[in-house]
């Protein structure tokens, strides 16, 4: 009796072992599958484009930087880099400014009107774009806002809905107390909320500068509508302010008039998508914690 | 008889409340304002704008062919919506739309449920594969675009699935020049960004399912699909209320990878570029039909996000 306990626990284990063994080859060939396009990306960014075209999937036969220093004039990637930085930490700003305030006011100021205000936001999350985008457009160029800052006001708008609707989910679990504590040590609305609500809300914050982070540093439309291919002159110099992303659309559009210049192509994907793939590869446990928090509450 | 003595605490809390309550309007403004002017002044000038003779930087009066003076006289009433909806591009690419989003709805959910079961199953490593899979999601839409037509146009057609390759398969070949093959190269290349995301929300829902509901089911002998069907499906309901909602949403907004795979070419404009595009496709621009098929997109991406939150939250379960 005893024995055959032991040869089905043994079996038991083993069938285990074999399992373990069959989705570990399945996740691996998974990984492979999601990191190829990024092994094309990179070997073919250092080939010509009859290399590409004869072979993809080879290494280069040398290392060559001259095709990314190409790509790189070609998208003015320095310019472009500190212009979409710019945007993004702007615009990432004033929605977490804006919604946080918003939000805990809202939560803490239970009337009839604030209800109706936080429900009007997030009806609001319904709203595609498309459906209010030329009709922003045509009034920002009205009032002289179809450029960088009437960009990151855009943004701003945009991104108030949804975050809003977080902070709110996360300012109920501020217990009162710690307000009133403050409040009697003399802080006033704006120590409260500076000193004391928004530490406590940093987990969300988190959640809120990822999210939208994500959507402005890659966003295509929003900048294609707004700067499109205009030059700005500054100072007798004619420069563009576009985004990373923009400058990319551009530069496959032109290369599109003469076939499909892959030399263009790859490596012009490949710096531009760099700077994100380092923030990612740095903060990649934040990111993966505040994408499933974000998801969660909403 | 002696008064009820007031407490202390709720003396602060009235006075705090006060607080709240005269701050209220002044802190809520900056995001109503902001909100007011990028979002719903521009919604309601649209909805106004679809009945109109729009085009774009001036209004036109139809009756005298001219510019109009005011604004009653470029109403067109239904016109603009009638014109959308006998536009041919435009149905096309709504029927393209649905199609889309029903292979994509089930594909990337399949496919981010496995994964996230699967990684939930193994003991060690699953950070590093977690780590991979969600990778794509961080690179934009138009930049993966551009890397995937490269994959469907040359590493598909011309090594993968080559007549003279291990696995000949002509459908997998010439994806971007097709409209149903084009349709299935998307589904390919969103199930490759796209799964990873979800895998995450999946992954945390399975995090609050408590073991022993297993350990229950397997002493009563389950097995192993038993237990996935009758404990990890139910449990997920609320997650796969939050992914439906994701996908479906997303799915109806998609607009990069359109764009960078086929740009609308062979049919393949899906509903948000056709928006985009409507206004290149005649001159002078008609800027009141496009706000009009604007208006209509709103509705149906409205319907079909209440109706799919209604339906799944109502079997959520409660524990």
């Amino acid at each position: 009796m005893a024995e055959s306990y032991t040869v089905t626990e043994g079996n038991y284990f083993r069938k285990k072992k074999i399992q373990h063994g069959i989705l570990y080859a399945v996740l691996t060939l998974v990984a492979i599958y999601t990191l190829a396009p990024l092994y094309f990306l990179i070997v073919n960014s250092f080939k010509s484009n009859v290399e590409i075209i004869a072979s993809p999937l080879a290494f280069p036969t040398t290392w060559t930087a001259s095709y990314i220093v190409e790509a790189a004039k070609q998208i003015h990637f320095f310019s472009s880099l500190v212009v979409t930085a710019f945007v993004t930490v702007l615009s990432v700003l004033l929605i977490v400014l804006v919604s946080s305030i918003g939000a805990w006011i809202m939560v803490r100021n239970k009337t009839k009107a604030s209800n109706f205000v936080y429900l009007l936001f997030t009806a609001a999350m319904l709203i595609p774009f498309q459906s209010v985008m030329y009709p922003l457009i045509q009034i920002f160029g009205d009032m002289g806002l179809k450029n960088i800052p009437g960009l990151i006001i855009m943004y701003g708008g945009f991104g108030l809905a949804m975050s809003t609707f977080l902070y709110h989910g996360f300012v109920k679990g501020v217990p009162l107390g710690v307000e009133e504590a403050a409040l009697i040590d003399g802080c006033n609305i704006f120590q409260i909320y500076s000193n004391v609500v928004m530490p406590l809300l940093q987990s969300v914050t988190v959640t809120v500068i990822i999210l939208n982070s994500m959507w402005i540093w890659n966003d295509y439309l929003l900048p294609f509508l707004v700067i499109g291919n205009s030059t700005v002159n500054s100072g007798g110099i004619l420069t563009t302010h576009k985004t990373l992303t923009l400058e990319l659309y551009f530069a496959r559009i032109l290369a599109g008039q003469y076939g499909n210049p892959w030399q263009l192509i790859f490596p012009s994907v490949f710096i531009s998508i760099i700077p994100m793939v380092i923030v990612f590869l740095s903060l990649q446990k934040y990111i993966v914690k505040g994408v499933a928090a974000g998801a969660i509450k909403s | 008889m002696i008064p009820k003595p007031i407490r202390l605490t709720t003396i602060i809390e009235g006075i705090i409340m006060n607080i709240y309550k005269k701050w209220f309007w002044p802190l809520v403004a900056p995001a109503l304002i902001l909100f007011a002017a990028v979002v719903l002044v521009p919604f309601i000038v649209g909805f106004v704008n679809s009945f109109l003779a729009w085009r774009g930087t001036y209004y036109f009066n139809p009756e005298t062919n001219s510019r109009a003076t005011s604004f009653f006289q470029s109403f067109v009433g239904l016109t603009n919506y009638k014109e959308a909806f006998q536009d041919e591009r435009f149905m096309n690419a709504f029927w393209y739309t649905i199609k889309y989003a029903i292979v994509a709805v089930i594909s990337i959910n399949v496919v981010a449920l496995a994964l996230a079961v699967f990684l939930d199953s193994i003991s060690k490593g699953a950070g590093p594969f977690r780590t991979i899979f969600f990778l794509p999601n961080m690179l934009g839409g138009l930049a993966l675009g551009f890397i995937w037509q490269f994959i469907f146009q040359i590493v598909y057609t011309d090594i993968l699935f080559a007549p003279d390759a291990l696995l000949h398969a002509e459908f997998l070949r010439y994806m971007t020049q097709d409209t149903t093959k084009a349709l299935f190269a998307l589904v390919i290349l969103n199930v490759w960004q796209y799964a990873g995301y979800m895998m995450i929300i999946y992954t945390a829902g399975l995090n609050n399912i408590p073991t022993d509901f297993y350990e229950a089911a397997s002493l009563d002998g389950a097995t192993a699909w038993q237990k996935f069907r009758k404990i990890t499906v139910p449990m997920l309901m609320s997650s796969f209320t939050i992914c439906l909602f994701m996908v479906i949403a997303n799915s109806f907004k998609l607009l990069d990878q359109n764009v960078a795979l086929t740009d609308g070419d062979f049919n393949t404009r899906m509903l948000a570029l056709q928006i985009l595009r409507t206004t290149k496709d005649s001159t002078p621009p008609n800027y009141g039909k496009a706000q009009a098929q604007a208006v209509i997109f709103f509705v149906i991406i409205a319907i079909i996000s209440i109706i799919q939150v209604r339906a799944t939250s109502k079997r959520e379960l409660e524990y």
